[in-house]
């Protein structure tokens, strides 16, 4: 495979990681993921309502895709770890999207207890790729912790406002050790583009492709866009410069 | 036998098992995650963790999300 996206020694090819969450239909939702060429998608955990179960997502999605069970809901490091704990039981892939969320507003991260709930899930034997805030010194201690990836919001989950905490985020991506996904917050092809020039290894999308109009025909746009950004991080961007620099000849010119 | 599932009790006859269970609940043949008095049962032992009286079990399954 040219140029995989190595995570937990697992290789992926595409480096788009798809969210399952606000499609209109479970078929939208299917056709999207495929139109995205992923290889992972999230899923959260609910409590099954035993009077009305409905369809089952799974019955939608590809069969080659990984699942990442969420740790959406969870307000502790206690409460993320039992629902790890549940999904691996249960039979799903024992690796988790740890997101350990106490304040509605702005679905902010709380890293004490994301870091916590890390530590003991790694011990664990889980693959842990936690969201967190772009803090870089909490990205290294999560890295110490074992943690398979560090995933950085890019602005306030579902906001599309794209990558507001670019700083921060950069200086992950420099002192990275383990593949950043940027996770969050992202509305545009564009967006994700970005992400991937300035070296972060993935992104994790999903409000932008399944509220965009066209959510299949949005899915192959971010595909693309991350495509573009990840060519041009190895093709290498050019230095910006403050003033202008001639494309044209600039003597024998014509005109003398 | 009287069990609390996802915080209603319910007062089921003849639910030995797990397995048993998501069956007279209707959920035979589809995907349950199953947590007996707070704790996981692996889905390779649905057929043998056997139920007792006032067992507080949560029913869960993978829905949408991001």
């Amino acid at each position: 495979m040219q140029d995989p996206l190595v995570i937990a020694g697992r290789e992926f090819r595409s480096r788009l990681i798809v969210g399952t969450g606000k499609y209109p239909s479970f078929e939208t939702m299917r056709e999207a993921i495929v139109a995205s060429g992923t290889e992972m998608v999230t899923v959260a955990l609910q409590r099954v309502d035993l009077d009305a179960p409905g369809e089952s997502i799974l019955d939608f999605l590809p069969e080659d895709v990984l699942l990442l069970p969420n740790t959406a809901g969870a307000r502790t490091a206690e409460e993320a770890i039992r629902l790890a704990r549940l999904a691996r039981a249960g039979g799903l892939p024992d690796w988790i999207k740890l997101e350990v969320i106490p304040d509605p507003r702005y679905l902010l991260p709380d890293p004490v207890e994301t870091l916590r709930a890390a530590q003991e899930l790694v011990a664990d034997g889980f693959t842990v790729l936690p969201y967190v805030l772009p803090d870089p010194v909490l990205a290294k201690r999560l890295e110490a912790a074992g943690c398979a990836t560090v995933m950085p919001l890019a602005a306030p989950i579902g906001s599309g406002r794209g990558l507001k905490l670019r700083h921060t985020i950069e200086i992950l991506v420099e002192q990275a050790d383990v593949p950043i996904v940027v996770d969050a917050g992202l509305g545009a092809p564009s967006h994700a583009a970005e992400c991937l020039e300035l070296g972060a290894d993935a992104v994790l999308v999903n409000t932008a492709i399944a509220l965009a109009e066209d959510p299949v025909e949005m899915a192959r746009a971010f595909r693309l866009g991350v495509e573009a950004g990840r060519a041009a991080r190895l093709a290498g961007v050019i230095e910006e410069s403050e003033t202008a620099r001639a494309s044209s000849p600039v003597e024998g010119l014509v005109r003398s | 036998m009287r069990l609390v599932v996802n915080g209603r009790e319910r007062e089921l006859e003849d639910a030995p098992t797990v397995a048993a269970l998501l069956e007279r609940l209707g959920l035979q043949g589809r995907y349950a995650l199953v947590e007996r008095n707070g704790e996981p049962v692996d889905r390779a032992d649905y057929e043998e963790v056997e139920l007792e009286e006032g067992d507080r079990l949560v029913v869960a399954r993978p829905v949408a999300g991001g």
